[in-house]
């Protein structure tokens, strides 16, 4: 403490000179703690390369939603209503009615039986003796198994399997129209019921290709395997997260290649390299210890903790080059970009890890954990960056080569930098702010189409032009049946389930919703009453209703499928099938039931939502709706308030963050124009997008403060401003997206809108700091008054 | 201060309120004979059972409460609005104004105006009732023949007295579930005189054109109550009734009096016909047993069918030719008056529960999957 100043608090600006605390700890200090960051890299990579891919179902949905608070009360009851694969075998050429295609198809069957995990007495094929035809006689029913008996693959027999499959009511199901495909239907164990081993959804799906599709697909070339049901997806998502790996490689390459080009030291591109990839592994390692895995939100993490981590440190080289290149020697150097940048770097990051934090309000965990990851990584990043990364630069030092580049390439940077530094010109400035507020307008006009939800067919976790979604629209497209279901749960008392004014109430629902815009169809209990009655009644549709008799109720629904009644029969769903899973549909059909629900609940039956994939969708979008504006609202205010502290002025916040604001507004008008809608993936895009946005704005107006301190003139501060710190903000803005850039690629779909929105976010981002940020300034910033207030601080 | 002086004044009035606001605020889903169909634009793709002429307007019927028309060939239909919305299986106009549609829950539904607006005349209580009453004054009569009879043929009228009394318990057993069972089928001869049939042998007669309904069961020989589901008038004046186990019964009185024709069939009949010859009858039903009479049901012939698909209903263009139609979408045409068949299995299989006749050769069919428009063998238009 034998600067005075220091007791006043230091300011870096008005002690430039001074050696702060932490400079001087860190500095006094330096072989201990490299060895302390050398041990707990060991440790922390020990775990980092431990940690699992992990899909987990529950992270993913909104747990503390009413609906899924209902749905998984409840969830022992629907146990495997949902949880299926259907295999459709299909030819190629013909139709399914050869001896080749039958015996595939016995040999697939087979092969399925076998699967671990399959629930073999619910298994459905031609060759099930659980799929038959009936036909009323006048003794009253005959029937028998679709697979004539005595089938030899002749032609009398394959003609004997025709007339039994039109006779069996199984069209449309297990067979499609136009009779060139059908379907092996394999209900899962949730849990082995021997073992009690919960069924590995990875694996299970990696069987399904090598052993059905692969294996079969090669033997009978005549023949397409097509596969859905949710632990197809869920495998295909566990493969997409692996494949993205690959990517990171792509990322550190790319990155390093132009860390090379920047800098032009071996030493200047391979350290930020590596201190970035240490936070990495320290975040990684910290999550692995906390008892989390790599989801396919929080597998994207490190890729932006690398990113941040080279941006920073890319400043730091910047600096040490510039202090270098006055004739300091490496450790003097280092000191004084540490000096120069441990605020401002601190800010940014800190910053950032608050604007990943306001996400932990949304009720979803995969989204708390991606707060999480994200705010440890950017911790850390903060130690590895601001810290290490010094440190070890503090021994090798910047290159020749490298100082020289930063010389040489002066001058000519130096005329570029003058003709940008008229962004700040009261002649240019005014255009600046007409087009922000054209850009603003069009923002607003065009965002106003932006949706909640997921907006494409099929599976939206995955790409429309995925394998996965490609075998769903054959099935859809083949076959009655619809992907988006939402289940409404029907709660009786116990041994009521089936009671004539349960049945009546459920089959009142129905038509409601089928008479509701985005609903297909829908089914229930009362559904299978009526059908059985009629088939009772020797197949005549006029007995085609809900007997008021009970005992004839009871023998209709005596062979319900499993799954529409639970043990103890209080409980049976409604499934309804929707046309989509647009945030619409999904509101106008809950709308529907809720108002049902109000009603008419009462003792005999309880109307719940909500389970299936619709259900669960129709919650997750009612989260994220009421938390967009909230984490806005947070995140702006964070940055804003960190803003304020530092700079302690009130028009140098407007001028960092209306620029962000922009963005933010332009980046919802693409989600609208390129069909992205606001979902579990995309919410925290706004949030990241802003948090680290804000750095590149909190570097610019540091040194525009600092030189107009010194009493240049607004456009000569923002030249020196420039000169001294754009190309590593420029280069910061390139380096981020390269981060995030690579997940456009990825077979998972909300991957590659995340990455396609936040490349967007960092580079505008970057341009409006640039571009817009000085602009402002020549209209906010009153030099003269900072100038004023800076020398009575002193 | 208020309230409570006003409460301790009028005791038990303010308890009572009170209790009506502590109640929930949920009620029971009403029952379908007091739920109005709902209006939708579904019901020409839902099931419909039953389709008929009213004047130049087809009318057809069907689950929910739905009753459709269409003035334009079924190009357009406009729904009927209806007081219940329970399945409704069968439609008929006496003329072009006044229709009558049955169905579950026992219901009986009138209409004056071609088929727009319903009214219910009769529910499956007031049936019940009336098959009760009527099961009540025949064990009556048959107690005061038993005091009168000869010794001899007290114990064969006993017996039949012990199965009075079997099938009143039934009645009244199934009257305390509620109005349980269907009516199947209707005929109207004009604005007034009218027949409708249904389960468990249920046949009710009108003469002032629904306003009072008689049980006719005692004048059919059905003693075990057997479905009855299908009524008709065959050219010729006479009307025929089929139904399960291979009933036919005939009457040449207008209804006054039945007679039960020996069967060639033991399993149910669903349809009967004319094949507008006089005194020509055409009946129909499981697994496509067809059989054909040109003599009021004294003799029957054979009609084979191949197709093995139980038949529902039929019906006769001008020009002669006789389409029958039924389950799995099956379509039959005959051109010679019904002798022989030929039969078509539509695509997508879908059960037909009737079939009119449009203009030129086309069919208009309705059943499981709602209207469908055909060409003269069941084929969809190119």
């Amino acid at each position: 403490m034998s600067n005075p100043m220091h007791d006043r608090g230091e300011h870096y600006l008005t002690t430039p000179k001074a050696e702060p605390f932490l400079e001087r700890l860190i500095f006094n200090n330096r072989a201990p703690i490299l060895v302390a960051f050398f041990i707990l890299t060991l440790f922390l990579g020990y775990n980092a390369v431990k940690i699992q891919p992990d899909a987990s179902f529950e992270r993913m949905i909104p747990l503390e939603h009413p609906y899924i608070v209902n749905m998984l009360e409840h969830r022992d009851d629907l146990e495997n209503l949902g949880n299926f694969v259907r295999i459709a075998v299909a030819v190629e050429e013909g139709d399914i009615f050869t001896a080749e295609y039958m015996e595939t198809l016995q040999q697939i069957t087979d092969e399925v039986f076998y699967l671990n995990g399959v629930d073999r007495s619910g298994l459905k094929s031609l060759w099930t003796s659980n799929v038959r035809w009936v036909e009323v006689t006048e003794q009253g029913f005959q029937g028998g198994t679709v697979i004539p008996d005595g089938y030899d693959g002749s032609r009398e027999s394959l003609e004997q399997l025709r007339q039994n499959i039109l006779r069996s009511n199984e069209v449309g199901r297990l067979i499609s129209d136009n009779f060139r495909s059908t379907i092996v239907y394999a209900p899962l164990y949730e849990k082995n019921p021997e073992t009690g081993e919960a069924l590995d959804y990875g694996e299970f799906s990696r069987q399904l290709e090598e052993k059905i599709r692969d294996k079969y697909g090669a033997e009978n070339p005549n023949v397409n395997i097509h596969i859905v049901g949710f632990a197809k997806k869920v495998g295909d998502l566990i493969e997409g997260i692996a494949s993205i790996a690959w990517f990171a490689g792509i990322t550190i390459l790319l990155t390093t290649l132009l860390l090379f080009w920047y800098s032009r030291c071996i030493a200047g591109t391979l350290v930020p390299v590596f201190t970035s990839i240490i936070a990495v592994f320290w975040q990684l390692g910290t999550l692995k210890l906390l008892g989390y895995g790599l989801d396919p939100y929080s597998v994207l993490v490190p890729f932006l903790v690398f990113a941040i981590g080279i941006s920073h440190g890319v400043q730091i080289v910047n600096a040490m080059a510039v202090e270098a290149g006055k004739g300091f020697d490496a450790i003097t150097s280092a000191r004084l970009a540490f000096r120069a940048l441990y605020i401002p770097g601190m800010l940014a990051l800190i910053s950032d890890a608050f604007g990943f934090l306001t996400l932990v309000f949304i009720e979803i965990d995969v989204i708390r954990d991606l707060a999480i990851a994200a705010g440890l990584g950017v911790a850390f990043v903060i130690i590895t960056n601001l810290v290490l990364h010094v440190l070890i630069m503090s021994y090798i030092g910047i290159s020749k080569g490298g100082v020289r580049h930063v010389q040489n390439h002066g001058e000519k940077q130096d005329r570029k930098w003058r003709v940008m530094s008229y962004f700040s010109h009261p002649g240019v400035a005014p255009i600046s702010l007409l087009i922000a507020v054209i850009g603003l307008g069009l923002g607003l006009y065009y965002k106003q189409d932006l949706k909640v939800g997921d907006l494409d067919e099929g599976a939206p976790e995955l790409r429309p032009d995925s394998r996965y979604n490609k075998d769903n629209s054959f099935i859809i497209n083949n076959y009655s049946t619809s992907a988006d279901v939402l289940v409404v749960m029907v709660k009786t008392q116990e041994e009521q389930c089936t009671q004539y004014n349960v049945l009546r109430a459920m089959d009142r629902l129905q038509w409601e919703l089928q008479n509701t815009p985005g609903v297909q169809s829908s089914a229930s209990l009362a559904d299978v009453s009526k059908m059985v009655t009629k088939a009772l009644n020797e197949g005549s549709w006029k007995w085609y209703e809900i007997s008021r008799n009970q005992t004839i109720i009871n023998a209709s629904i005596r062979e319900a499928p499993a799954g529409l009644i639970n043990t103890t029969c209080d409980l049976t769903p409604v499934l309804v099938f929707l046309e989509d899973h647009k945030a619409e549909t999904l509101q106008t059909v809950v709308d529907r039931v809720e108002e049902f629900a109000d009603n008419f609940n009462n003792d005999e039956h309880t109307f719940l939502l909500a389970a299936g994939n619709a259900g669960i969708e129709a919650a997750t979008n009612e989260v994220i709706a009421n938390a967009k504006d909230i984490m806005l609202l947070l995140v702006y205010s964070v940055v804003s308030l960190l803003c304020f502290l530092t700079f302690r002025s009130i028009r140098a916040v407007a001028c960092i963050v209306i620029p962000l604001g922009l963005t933010s507004i332009l980046c919802e008008a693409i989600m609208a124009v390129s069909g992205i809608g606001i979902k579990v993936a995309t919410l925290p895009v706004i949030a990241l997008g802003v948090g680290i946005g804000v750095d590149y704005g909190i570097y610019i107006y540091s040194k525009l403060e600092k030189f107009l301190l010194e009493g240049k003139t607004l456009q000569d501060a923002y030249y020196e401003t420039l000169r001294s710190t754009g190309k590593a903000v420029i280069f910061t803005g390139v380096t981020l997206g390269l981060g995030v850039v690579t997940w456009i690629f990825s077979p998972i779909k909300f991957q590659a809108d995340m990455g396609f929105l936040l490349f967007f976010m960092f580079l505008w981002n970057m341009v409006g700091a640039i571009w817009l940020l000085p602009a402002l300034a020549r209209f906010l910033l009153r030099p003269d008054k900072m100038l004023a207030k800076a020398r009575a601080a002193k | 201060m208020a309230n409570r002086f006003i409460c301790e004044t009028l005791g038990s009035a303010c308890l009572g309120f009170s209790m009506v606001l502590a109640a929930p605020a949920a009620f029971a889903v009403p029952d379908i004979l007091e739920t109005p169909s709902r209006p939708t634009l579904l019901a020409p793709e839902s099931l419909l059972n039953d389709a008929t002429r009213a004047g130049e307007r087809i009318v057809a019927v069907g689950e929910r409460g739905h009753v459709i028309f269409s003035d334009d060939e079924g190009h357009t239909w406009v729904q009927g609005a209806v007081p219940v919305s329970l399945t409704l299986n069968a439609v008929d106009f006496g003329t072009e104004q006044h229709g009558w549609a049955v169905g579950h829950s026992g219901v009986v539904l009138h209409s004056s105006d071609g088929g727009e607006n319903w009214t219910l005349q009769l529910d499956g209580n007031q049936a019940s009732t009336l098959a009760i009453e009527s099961k009540q004054s025949q064990i009556a009569e048959l107690e005061e023949q038993i005091e009168q009879a000869e010794d001899d043929e007290k114990t064969d009228l006993e017996w039949a007295l012990d199965d009075l009394f079997f099938t009143l318990e039934n009645m009244q057993a199934d009257q305390d579930v509620g109005p349980v069972n269907p009516f199947l089928d209707v005929w109207f001869e004009d604005d007034s005189h009218g027949f409708v049939v249904g389960a468990y042998g249920m046949i009710l007669r009108t003469q002032d054109g629904g306003e009072n309904w008689e049980d006719w069961a005692p004048n059919l020989d059905n003693p075990q109550n057997f479905h009855l589901n299908s009524i008709t008038q065959v050219t010729g004046g006479a009307l025929v009734a089929v139904g399960e186990a291979g009933q036919i019964h005939v009457s040449v009185d207008g209804g006054d009096t039945w007679e039960r024709r020996e069967s060639p069939y033991e399993g149910s009949l669903f349809g009967v016909m004319g094949t507008g010859q006089v005194n020509e009858v055409l009946t129909f039903g499981l697994r496509g047993n067809t059989f054909r009479s040109t003599d009021l049901g004294r003799s029957w012939t054979v009609v084979p069918n191949e197709g093995g698909a139980t038949i529902n209903n039929g019906a006769v263009a001008d020009d002669g030719r006789i389409t029958l139609v039924g389950n799995g979408g099956a379509v039959l045409m005959s051109t010679n008056g019904g002798e022989s068949f030929r039969v078509y299995f539509r695509n997508d299989r879908e059960g037909v529960m009737a079939v009119v006749p449009l203009q030129g050769t086309d069919l208009l069919l309705v059943g499981e999957g709602g209207v469908k428009f055909t060409d003269a063998r069941g084929r969809n238009p190119n």
